[in-house]
């Protein structure tokens, strides 16, 4: 039997399948209607935070039934890019990472809402590390969460010093001892090998290398707190630390990039690393070496030898100022930071250390032996701690990186890369402050 | 003839019912942002708050010397003005030995536009990375066979545009099938012609080859002058988005893409991205004018 088909039957069968494509679809919205969606968005160091993170934000759901999370994650570098884009078009994450730098950027333009009358119920942060909460607040107001307790430091392998008979520093040591170390590890093991990984670019241990100069990257007043011969003498130590071979060469250096993986440290060819603490679970377990931590230089050859490292937070948690249900964003932090259960979850194997005292002093006993030796560390800040870490301006990172590689390429002087970073630094805060 | 004029005017709808999904297309997402950012370059606007009218201060920023800015634009200069001419010459190349009629033409066709395909891809630019980084196979050649310790190709400023350019030379694929194309078209009997006129091969590429295929070459010249002063990807991937080292790697479009995502001056970025297209349209019109000197089309007698 042919069936035969017209037009007008054709147009009927057609309108009741897409009627009831259309139903199916509306239907499941309205059943997504029910539950309050929250887009959470942020950056992570390690496979090992990821995993911990979406293991505490399941956590919530399965206790908040009525509750939809949509985790976001990505490397810093593409959620910095990806937050600017989506909070520029009105549809920013109803909760997001920031860190120190990133929070003033986007507290002073409005994008962040003040946590303030959520603090201390339900966000008790008394017993949370001074320079944590520092680094969260903005003008006087706490915009974030501080997830974590972090610090600069030196991550060295201790069978590359052993090996060729070089003594890793005391726990006091100055810059001088530094470069004569790391020229005594270049030297010692050859061709291809270099003691340090060049840090000229990184602006978190110049921070330290300011201080025991009696300045810093910026005052409490959120201005600038070097001038350019302090941003000289700077560029010109990891200039001389290159000439010297204690660093691998500009091009060498510059093929590492933001990538773990690419760290001369992790394949083998150099000794020592500047980098802050969140890193050294995921970049110990790239390595088949043993990987250990000590502080940065104290001082100078001559001069004061005090304690200039602190901890800050790291990686904070903010709440849009726009996120349709804030208070439920605030019980999300909540349940991250002091409930048990979605504290164990969150922290324990996330390579992250709590801000908090208590949390600091559970993962001291409690948690893997790396986690005991970035508590120790972070101990042995606290017990003489310097002034924390002061917010500053986003970009920081990338106008340190070009100003040592000015320098490293000799496309300009010490003086005149360091000129070049304090107008630039400069000209960013007066346009945040317009 | 009011039937007829009712006729053409439903045809007419029809026509643009049809049409309506790319005409909303073009007119919302397509010239609603060209006039937007038209509008936001005149502006001073950090993505945030609302955008501040600022009349030509932006284009006065770029003209009064913006030494990154100045530095993208020699960079992207130097990148078109030796990658294109580099690409055309290696397809034109790779067409005509593709066009002596090789058995398996079609395999080596599709092997040698492959590179193409991928060109745009982060892959192929992560790869680029590995094969010319410090400790790449290039370097592990020169230092096992000739003793000879490189540098990193890719991240030392005296050779990493070259890598970049190096890169889009081997992206070749896109011309070379449009030249294929056109050597294709030229009829065997000027071959001929110039063969009993006793033209060796050499005379008959530059007398004959080279005139017919002017259009084509000139086609091919423009698309790829327009492409890459638009170049992102490969600067993007293999500095880490940071158009380093030492700048030397910062495309026009990095460049743009940093002030308007990293330093929230969206403003600028606009300002920016104007002033590119009144580049591209600068170097196309001169294109087209010099095209009445070295292009001949068959149909001119």
């Amino acid at each position: 039997m042919a069936a035969t088909q017209s037009r007008r039957n054709f147009l009927k069968q057609g309108s009741a399948v897409m009627g009831g494509f259309a139903l199916t679809v509306l239907s499941k919205g309205a059943m997504a209607q029910g539950k309050t969606r929250v887009r959470f968005s942020g950056f992570v160091e390690s496979e090992e935070q990821l995993a911990t993170t979406l293991k505490v934000l399941k956590a919530y759901e399965a206790k908040n039934p009525g509750v939809e999370i949509v985790p976001e994650f990505s490397t810093f570098r593409s959620f910095t890019d990806k937050l600017a884009t989506e909070a520029a078009g009105g549809n920013a994450p109803d909760m997001f990472s920031v860190n120190v730098d990133l929070l003033a950027e986007y507290a002073a333009r409005g994008v962040l809402a003040p946590l303030t009358e959520y603090i201390p119920d339900p966000l008790d942060v008394s017993s949370y590390q001074d320079g944590s909460v520092f680094s969260c607040t903005y003008d006087g107001q706490m915009y974030a969460m501080p997830n974590d307790a972090i610090a600069t430091a030196i991550f060295f392998n201790p069978r590359k010093f052993e090996e060729v008979g070089v003594a890793v520093p005391d726990k006091f040591y100055t810059w001088e001892t530094l470069q004569e170390t790391a020229v005594a590890l270049s030297e010692a093991h050859g061709r291809g090998f270099w003691g340090i990984e060049d840090g000229g670019g990184n602006n978190l241990p110049c921070d330290i290398f300011l201080r025991a100069r009696g300045k810093a990257l910026f005052t409490p007043e959120h201005t600038i707190g070097f001038d350019a011969e302090d941003g000289a003498a700077w560029f010109q130590y990891w200039e001389d630390m290159r000439q010297s071979g204690g660093c691998p060469p500009a091009d060498v250096q510059a093929q590492a990039g933001d990538n773990s993986a690419s760290l001369g440290i992790v394949r083998g060819r150099a000794g020592m690393l500047v980098q802050t603490t969140d890193s050294f679970i995921g970049i110990g377990a790239l390595m088949e070496d043993p990987l250990d931590l000590m502080m940065l230089p104290n001082g100078f050859d001559g001069g004061e030898m005090k304690q200039h490292l602190y901890d800050y937070a790291g990686n904070s948690t903010g709440i849009w100022a726009n996120a349709p249900d804030k208070a439920l964003c605030v019980d999300i932090i909540r349940f991250m930071h002091f409930d048990p259960e979605g504290v164990e979850l969150y922290y324990t194997g996330s390579g992250m250390i709590p801000a908090s005292t208590e949390g600091l002093e559970k993962f001291g006993t409690s948690g893997t032996e790396e986690e005991k030796k970035l508590v120790a560390y972070l101990r042995m800040l606290r017990e003489d701690p310097a002034p924390s870490r002061r917010p500053g301006v986003g970009g920081l990172g990338g106008m340190f990186r070009r100003g040592n590689e000015a320098v490293a390429f000799g496309d300009a002087t010490p003086l005149e890369a360091a000129e070049a970073l304090v107008a630039e630094i400069n000209e960013k805060l007066a346009a945040l402050k317009a | 003839m009011s039937t007829t004029k009712n006729l053409s005017k439903r045809q007419n709808g029809v026509a643009f019912l049809f049409l309506s999904p790319w005409l909303v297309g073009f007119f919302l997402l397509t010239l609603g942002p060209i006039l937007g950012s038209m509008y936001l370059s005149f502006t001073n606007y950090d993505l945030f708050n609302p955008p501040v009218w600022t009349g030509f201060d932006n284009y006065r920023k770029l003209m009064g010397g913006d030494p990154r800015y100045i530095q993208s634009l020699k960079v992207t200069f130097t990148y078109v003005l030796f990658s294109v001419p580099l690409k055309l010459g290696f397809a034109l190349f790779i067409a005509l030995i593709l066009n002596r009629g090789l058995r398996g033409l079609g395999f080596y066709r599709s092997v040698f536009y492959l590179p193409s395909l991928l060109g745009g891809s982060v892959a192929v630019a992560l790869m680029w990375r590995q094969i010319f980084s410090y400790d790449g196979i290039i370097n592990h050649f020169l230092w096992t066979y000739l003793g000879y310790d490189a540098p990193s190709w890719i991240t030392n400023p005296d050779y990493a545009l070259g890598t970049l350019v190096l890169l889009a030379a081997w992206q070749f694929g896109a011309p070379m099938v449009i030249f294929l194309a056109g050597l294709k078209q030229i009829p065997q009997d000027m071959y001929d012609a110039a063969a009993i006129d006793g033209a060796r091969p050499v005379q008959q590429f530059f007398y004959v080859t080279i005139p017919l295929l002017t259009p084509i070459i000139f086609f091919n010249f423009v698309m790829q002058t327009i492409g890459s002063f638009q170049a992102f990807t490969p600067s993007y991937i293999i500095s880490d988005g940071t158009g380093g080292p030492a700048d030397s790697t910062l495309f026009y479009t990095l460049y743009l893409y940093e002030q308007a995502f990293t330093d929230f001056e969206m403003g600028y970025a606009s300002a920016i991205a104007w002033v590119l297209v009144g580049i591209i349209a600068i170097a196309t019109s001169i294109s087209f004018l010099s095209a009445k000197y070295w292009v001949h089309y068959g149909d001119e007698g």
